[in-house]
């Protein structure tokens, strides 16, 4: 019958689509949620370095759920935040200026303070780094960027300085 | 009258009695009168007075030292040697011969002091004639090594120093004059850049200004404290001392604070209000929620109708209200602590109360009586403070203070003290900047801030060195003193956990010094360089201060408070005569002093 050849061959245009879909390479970029998560899983610099890719891996990249996720990953006590607990931490954060902030000022140059000298007293590099992010807490790391955030909300004619004790990172943002 | 030869053995005006730090002490020990043969060197066939062996003996050094660097010992035909067994005038004419030289003359105050029994004096002219006897010797490039010769003019300065902070105890203006002179003179042949001449270069100055005083300059008050607190903001950041002093202090309070939803805090020196950023932030992400926290901050009255203390209050304020924690800041501005009542802080009863002092104790002392007595005989300010402190009935007093003893009633222990424990505080500056950071502009940027902070140092400095009693406020103690004092007034003290401690070590691993080291003393954390600990902080607690959770009475009188977020206006501007304003409507408000350390009855423990 007519209908039967005609539904036949709508369903073998659609098995033809699907093998075309099939063939077409899966993209990462199709879900920013998925990279999100594995972009959540770099280290400072990386991240950084994989803003510059495109725009959308910048935008992605700029993500605080992003930063949050590097930053409990390479300082102890940050790790084991409830969920209640992270909430709250999130929102403190969020009010001193966000966790990408937080890795840029506070815990991305202490980390390459702490793997400098652990490597210039001759430990092995994946040692040190190690080291270094079992002793970088997050707590320090907050109070230390809750004074800087304290310093700029001043707005005196001196430049907040109170982190200069750590290597300040050219600013990009 | 005085001359490089001797010709007779006349009367001496070295004393061989008297403390030094040079010779053969036996020779002052053997005891004999003056003019006496010395019998054991006669029995090896020299004739030489007791009195002159110290001479003798600093001629023979040099004499050893002037020949090592001559290459062959010149001797010229018409010089006449006296007969050796004649040891003193033997060296002496040695010695003018081989370095002819007309600094050599003895001092001229060999007559004055001629009479004078025990006097150190006497050993001046021969530090002062070995002096100029090694610069006079350098100038031919004879080699010596370097090192050595670094080494040794540091030494000498430092003796230098050190006697003419002698002089200057004794009164003898004249001699410490003198001795400033050749001082100056050393600290030139010294690396002044960094070191033991650095600091030599800055105590020089100190006594200086002991000796001379300037004139009370236009620049007094005026613009000191704002310079004050620049300075302290440049110290803050170029070391790791303050900010050590924060962290354990916050530490401690925030442990105290557990399970309170009231605190008040009071900070003897607010500043920039630089400890409290991280503290309000630790009380926001506090398991079970931040408190309502009161912050009282004590500063010095700002000269030019600033309201300095307001500005930091609504800084800290609006820090606060980011993260969600209620806050209300009260200034009182004093010129001096003592000056401060405990009325002004408006403590509510039901709070929990921290006392913080940062490097501000010891400026409540005063002269010590005797150098080993108890001072309990004395009343100071510090036992006024110490008394209602303790009346506050404190959760935790936070002290941190300098570890060092500059408060002895000797002058020259004083001096010698600082000299050492400024040494190495100027050290650890060093070392912190030293392996700081690589790129350009910021290296240039740590190093005005090294440089402001060493002023900040060298403030405190000449406060030792220069004045005395009232203005003379840095009278640090070290940390046993401070025990027994503050146990004395009825605190206990609290050991600061692990967590302190961990905290502290891991600030410092971020420093780039390496000689930085955290040590636990009995329950308190101490800040050293090189294992000198230099800075201490403690924490107290008051006797009787009870556990329990605060009750919810009196509920209104600290929504009163909180109705504006900062108590604006309220400023107390203490000055000399203790003459308020606002006395009577405190007074109204609060009911007597003496209720504040009311803690009412505790009926029900509730909790946010």
């Amino acid at each position: 019958m007519l209908t039967r050849e005609e539904g036949e061959e709508e369903q073998e245009e659609e098995e033809e689509e699907e093998a075309k879909g099939r063939r077409r390479a899966f993209s990462v970029n199709d879900n920013v949620d998925l990279l999100a998560e594995i972009l959540g899983r770099l280290d400072g610099r990386s991240l950084a370095v994989a803003g510059c890719v495109c725009r959308l891996w910048n935008a992605v990249g700029r993500r605080d759920s992003v930063w949050e996720a590097v930053c409990h990953r390479h300082v102890a006590g940050g790790g084991s935040s409830a969920a209640d607990g992270g909430c709250s931490t999130r929102s403190v954060v969020a009010a001193l200026g966000g966790y990408r902030r937080l890795y840029r000022l506070c815990i991305g140059p202490a980390l390459d303070r702490l793997a400098g000298s652990a490597g210039g007293r001759g430990s092995t590099t994946t040692t040190a780094e190690a080291a270094a992010a079992h002793h970088l807490s997050l707590s320090l790391s907050l109070s230390l960027f809750s004074i800087d955030c304290y310093e700029r909300l001043g707005g005196r004619q001196q430049r907040p300085a109170s982190l200069l004790f750590l290597c300040k990172p050219v600013d990009v943002s | 009258m005085s001359s490089s030869f001797r010709s007779d053995m006349g009367t001496d005006p070295y004393d061989s009695v008297g403390d030094d730090r040079w010779i053969i002490a036996s020779a002052s020990d053997r005891g004999s009168s003056r003019g006496e043969i010395d019998s054991l060197l006669h029995g090896a066939g020299y004739r030489v007075r007791s009195t002159d062996l110290r001479h003798v003996a600093i001629g023979l050094e040099q004499l050893e030292s002037t020949m090592v660097g001559h290459q062959c010992v010149a001797s010229s035909a018409e010089a006449i040697h006296y007969n050796p067994s004649d040891l003193t005038a033997w060296v002496d004419s040695m010695l003018s011969e081989l370095a002819p030289d007309p600094h050599l003359l003895r001092h001229p105050q060999s007559t004055a002091t001629a009479n004078t029994w025990a006097d150190p004096t006497q050993q001046r002219p021969s530090l002062h004639r070995l002096e100029n006897h090694h610069q006079h010797r350098n100038v031919p490039a004879v080699s010596l090594q370097s090192m050595d010769e670094e080494e040794d003019a540091a030494i000498r300065l430092v003796h230098l120093l050190v006697s003419c902070a002698d002089s200057v105890q004794r009164g003898d203006s004249e001699m410490a004059g003198s001795l400033l002179d050749q001082t100056r003179l050393a600290l030139a042949r010294v690396n002044t850049g960094f070191g033991i001449g650095k600091v030599a270069g800055y105590f020089v100055d100190a006594l200086c200004r002991r000796l001379y005083p300037p004139p009370p300059s236009a620049t007094g008050g005026g613009g000191s404290a704002a310079n004050l607190e620049i300075l302290y903001h440049h110290f803050y950041e170029a070391c790791p001392y303050i900010k050590f002093a924060h962290f354990t202090a916050n530490q401690a309070i925030l442990e105290a604070f557990q399970g309170h939803d009231r605190v008040h805090v009071v900070d003897f020196n607010l500043m920039h209000g630089l400890q409290w950023p991280a503290l309000i932030q630790a009380l926001a992400l506090r398991p079970g929620g931040p408190p309502l926290l009161r912050l009282t901050g004590i500063g010095a009255p700002s000269p030019d109708g600033r309201d300095a203390l307001r500005e930091v209050g609504l800084r800290l304020a609006e820090l606060a209200r980011s993260v969600q924690v209620r806050f209300a800041f009260r200034g009182v501005a004093a010129t001096r602590l003592e000056h401060v009542r405990p009325w002004m802080f408006q403590v509510a009863p039901g709070e929990a109360v921290a006392v913080n002092t940062v490097l501000q104790l010891h400026r409540l002392l005063g002269d010590r009586a005797s150098p080993e007595g108890s001072d309990a005989a004395a009343a100071e300010p510090i036992d006024t403070v110490l008394e209602w402190i303790v009346g506050l009935k404190p959760k935790i007093v936070t002290v941190v203070e300098q570890e060092a003893d500059h408060n002895k009633p000797s002058f020259l222990d004083r001096f010698t003290e600082a000299l050492f424990y400024y040494s190495t505080m100027f050290d650890s500056l060093e070392g912190g900047r030293v392996g700081g950071s690589h790129r350009g502009g910021q290296q240039q940027q740590q190093t005005v801030v090294a440089a402001v902070a060493e002023a900040y140092l060298q403030r405190e400095m000449c406060n030792i060195v220069c004045f005395e009693g009232a203005a003379r406020v840095e009278r640090h103690e070290p940390l046993a003193r401070w025990r027994d004092r503050l146990g004395r007034a009825g605190l206990r003290a609290v050991h600061l956990g692990s967590n302190a401690f961990k905290q502290a070590s891991m600030l410092l691993t971020l420093f780039s010094g390496e000689g930085y080291c955290v040590e636990e003393v009995a329950g308190c954390l101490t800040l050293g360089w090189h294992s000198r600990p230099l800075i201490s902080a403690s924490a107290w607690r008051a006797d009787d201060a009870d556990d329990a959770s605060p009750p919810r009475d009196h509920q209104t009188l600290v929504l009163q408070d909180h109705s504006s977020s900062i108590t604006s206006g309220s400023n107390n501007v203490v000055d000399g005569d203790d003459h308020l304003h606002q006395h009577s409507v405190m007074r109204s408000h609060m009911g007597s002093s003496d209720r504040i350390n009311d803690t009412g009855s505790g009926s029900s423990c509730s909790r946010v």
